[in-house]
């Protein structure tokens, strides 16, 4: 069972996104900063970590760049409201984000992008 | 062709003054002359009549004087002193017979008893007188002679003279014996001085006794022949009242005559020779003189007009050319200025200084008009400049206004969308679990509750697009120009584009098939926007033509972008580019705006055209790309 930890400061979204995918089978926690993200990340390691780019007190990239430090494994997809540009996906790969969405996004397809990632991850 | 010539007041004003300096001297100096010569004229009419007066005084005393002398040499010969009667008769007869004017003659004797009286007419014995009490008897007697006792024979004036007869060689010597007396006709007078004094000349002579104004003779015997003529007193009392034996001048008479007379007394006898002329007559040549004279002056003044106009003429021609050449320099005429020769005196020096005054200000003049028009050009360069400049400033304005406003919006967008995509995916989250929740739950899914399920989704889409298009449109991306071919650049993104069924494609490329600079994922999505707007307006069926054609000189290419749908009115067509303006239900208004800020990007430009009823048509232009541009990459 792959853990999933969930980090947004809207409640409704990183619930009914966790509610959605623990239907899709994956054990979900969630977070509502940066910081009790991080903490969280910390205590469950989870395998799959899905941020908003934009927390109230820090960015998405620099969560990602704290937890890719923490593990090489972790699959750490942004989340994001907006456009991103070019330079901001690229800051975000090199930092070691695996994959982009833009809200709102295609659960199926999401789901199935997370299992793809899992199953490549554990293949290697 | 000289112009009429008309006379300024300098040309009439030194006209004056030429006249009263040449006529004024020469009036006085006339008049002068005039009054000079007439009254030398005047003179010499008068001393002339002075002169006739006194020759013929001389000319009457001796014809008296010759009778006299008769008279005197008769009695003086011893034979006829002897006092013989018949001696003396013959004596007498022979003085009748020689001197037809001796009347008569008589001799008396001493007492004065008449002795012999012989005559002409008398008969043969005429009756002795006694002549003892006579004046010419005692005169005679006393001093020797005797003339006067003027009377006349009928209408004939007639003079007694009579002489002592003496003895001369009988002593006592002196002692006469008797007196010869005659008497003699006086009418030899008057014709002497008819012939002197001709009636032509309106002069008129006369001899008179001085004391009773007794005419002796005249020079008109009509005056003197009558019984009782005399010459009137008034004139006799100016010649009478004179003291020297000659003389004359003008008599103003109280009838009104003005005469001219002049007088001289007969030696030894109380007559007078008295010459006069009516004053016109005697001053006959004064007057003609003198009109002469004015004759001459007139034509003399006339001649002196002609000559001051012309000299008047010849003077004020050069100064009036100048005054006419000023008028025109005046407004400014440099040419066509009347020509003038400079002289060698004052008039000269000033219209030489006239036509150096008109050389430099025809050069002034030039200088400034070229300035001038430099000056307006330079001007008009500046206004050039300066609207050029303007309409840069304004366009600058407008795009700067129009970034703003962009990227206004464009921040409104982004928090905007941001906002909206969190709930959109919360929803979204929420109706999937819903749809797989009911989906686990077997036979349990409503069939409507599925139908609203896909409802929320379709919306949800729906409203996810909008957010895309306005975050799409107000994104500040960095443009990515990369060179295509651009006709298999369209024909790829024509092949992958989804027409529905009953939609027709008119495709037709220029085989000139340009190389452009473009970011295909924009201009992809503007050309992508024109073709869905032509399908959204030919729900039923339709054409949509996608053409393109490179220009004449070859630097841009055209893409056309047309369909058959209703068309659009031109109020229309000119807001359908502005952001958020839409004739759709449902929509953005940003199809067409991002149409043209992609066109903008590319320096291109984008246009339509449009008829109601048979369809529209969007033209992108766009730049050919330049041969050696980096980045180039085939199609």
């Amino acid at each position: 069972m792959a853990r999933l930890l969930i980090i947004d400061d809207d409640a409704h979204l990183r619930e009914s996104l966790a509610e959605v995918l623990e239907l899709e089978g994956f054990e979900c926690c969630q977070a509502g900063t940066a910081h009790s993200g991080i903490e969280a990340a910390k205590k469950v390691d989870p395998d799959v970590v899905i941020m908003d780019i934009q927390l109230p007190d820090s960015s998405g990239f620099q969560i990602c760049q704290t937890l890719r430090k923490r593990s090489r494994r972790t699959i750490l997809i942004m989340m994001t409201g907006r456009f991103l540009s070019s330079e901001e996906k690229k800051q975000g790969f090199e930092l070691g984000a695996d994959e982009y969405i833009t809200k709102p996004f295609d659960l199926a397809e999401l789901s199935i992008r997370i299992k793809q990632l899992l199953s490549r991850r554990t293949a290697d | 062709m000289a112009p009429p010539v008309r006379r300024g007041k300098l040309a009439y004003k030194m006209l004056g003054w030429f006249l009263l300096i040449s006529l004024a001297p020469m009036g006085v100096v006339g008049y002068h002359l005039v009054g000079i010569s007439q009254s030398s004229l005047r003179k010499a009419t008068l001393s002339m009549q002075k002169t006739l007066a006194a020759g013929f005084a001389d000319t009457a005393y001796k014809y008296v004087t010759t009778y006299r002398n008769v008279l005197a040499e008769t009695a003086g010969i011893e034979e006829f002193a002897a006092m013989n009667p018949a001696r003396q008769q013959q004596y007498l007869d022979r003085i009748l017979q020689v001197h037809l004017a001796i009347l008569e003659l008589s001799v008396c004797n001493a007492q004065g008893a008449e002795q012999l009286h012989r005559g002409r007419l008398l008969g043969a014995a005429p009756p002795l007188r006694n002549f003892e009490n006579e004046e010419f008897f005692i005169a005679a007697l006393r001093r020797g002679q005797y003339i006067g006792k003027l009377e006349r024979q009928g209408i004939y004036p007639t003079a007694t003279i009579a002489v002592a007869v003496t003895d001369q060689k009988a002593p006592p010597p002196g002692k006469p014996a008797g007196v010869l007396m005659a008497r003699v006709s006086l009418n030899g007078l008057t014709s002497m001085l008819g012939m002197e004094f001709p009636a032509t000349g309106k002069s008129a002579a006369a001899v008179v006794d001085k004391r009773d104004g007794f005419l002796i003779a005249h020079s008109d015997p009509k005056e003197v022949f009558k019984s009782d003529a005399r010459l009137s007193d008034e004139e006799l009392k100016i010649i009478t009242t004179q003291t020297a034996s000659e003389g004359g001048g003008e008599m103003f008479l109280s009838d009104g005559r003005r005469l001219v007379g002049a007088y001289a007394d007969v030696h030894d006898l109380d007559w007078v020779v008295y010459v006069k002329q009516p004053m016109e007559y005697a001053y006959q040549g004064a007057a003609e003189m003198k009109k002469q004279i004015f004759e001459y002056l007139l034509l003399v003044v006339v001649f002196i007009i002609m000559l001051s106009l012309a000299a008047a003429n010849y003077i004020a021609q050069p100064i009036r050319l100048l005054r006419v050449a000023a008028a025109k320099l005046g407004r400014g005429q440099f040419e066509d200025i009347p020509e003038m020769i400079p002289t060698n005196d004052e008039i000269g020096e000033l219209t030489q200084a006239f036509l150096d005054m008109r050389e430099n200000l025809k050069e002034k003049t030039g200088d400034l008009l070229q300035a001038q028009q430099e000056l307006e050009k330079l001007n008009r360069e500046l206004n050039k400049r300066v609207e050029a400049r303007t309409r840069e400033l304004k366009a600058a304005q407008d795009e700067l206004i129009n970034k703003e406003r962009l990227a206004a919006i464009g921040q409104m967008a982004s928090v905007v969308g941001h906002e909206i995509r969190n709930p959109l995916a919360v929803i979204n989250n929420s109706i999937y679990f819903i749809k797989t929740k009911l989906g686990i739950a077997p036979g349990g899914t409503d069939a409507k509750i599925e139908k609203h399920i896909k409802i929320i989704e379709s919306e949800i889409r729906q409203a996810n697009g909008i957010i895309n298009e306005i975050l799409t449109y107000s994104r500040t991306r960095e443009l990515k120009p990369e060179r295509v071919l651009l006709n298999a650049w369209i024909e790829e993104l024509l092949s992958v584009y989804p027409f529905p069924p009953h939609i027709v494609l008119d495709k037709s490329l220029d085989p000139a098939n340009p190389p452009v600079d473009i970011d295909t994922t924009e201009m992809q999505q503007a050309i992508r926007n024109l073709i869905n707007n032509g399908i959204e307006v030919m729900p039923e069926r339709g054409r949509v033509s996608v053409h393109t054609r490179l220009s004449d000189d070859r630097g841009r290419v055209a893409i056309f972008v047309g369909d058959t749908g209703p068309g659009m009115p031109p109020d229309v067509q000119e807001k359908i580019f502005a952001p958020f303006y839409t004739t759709k239900a449902r929509g953005t208004g940003l199809g067409l705006a991002v149409v043209r800020k992609v066109a903008d990007r590319h320096r291109g430009a984008v246009d339509v055209d449009s008829v109601v009823g048979q369809g529209t048509v969007f033209r992108i232009t766009l730049p050919v790309a330049q041969a050696a541009a980096p980045g180039a990459r085939p199609a």
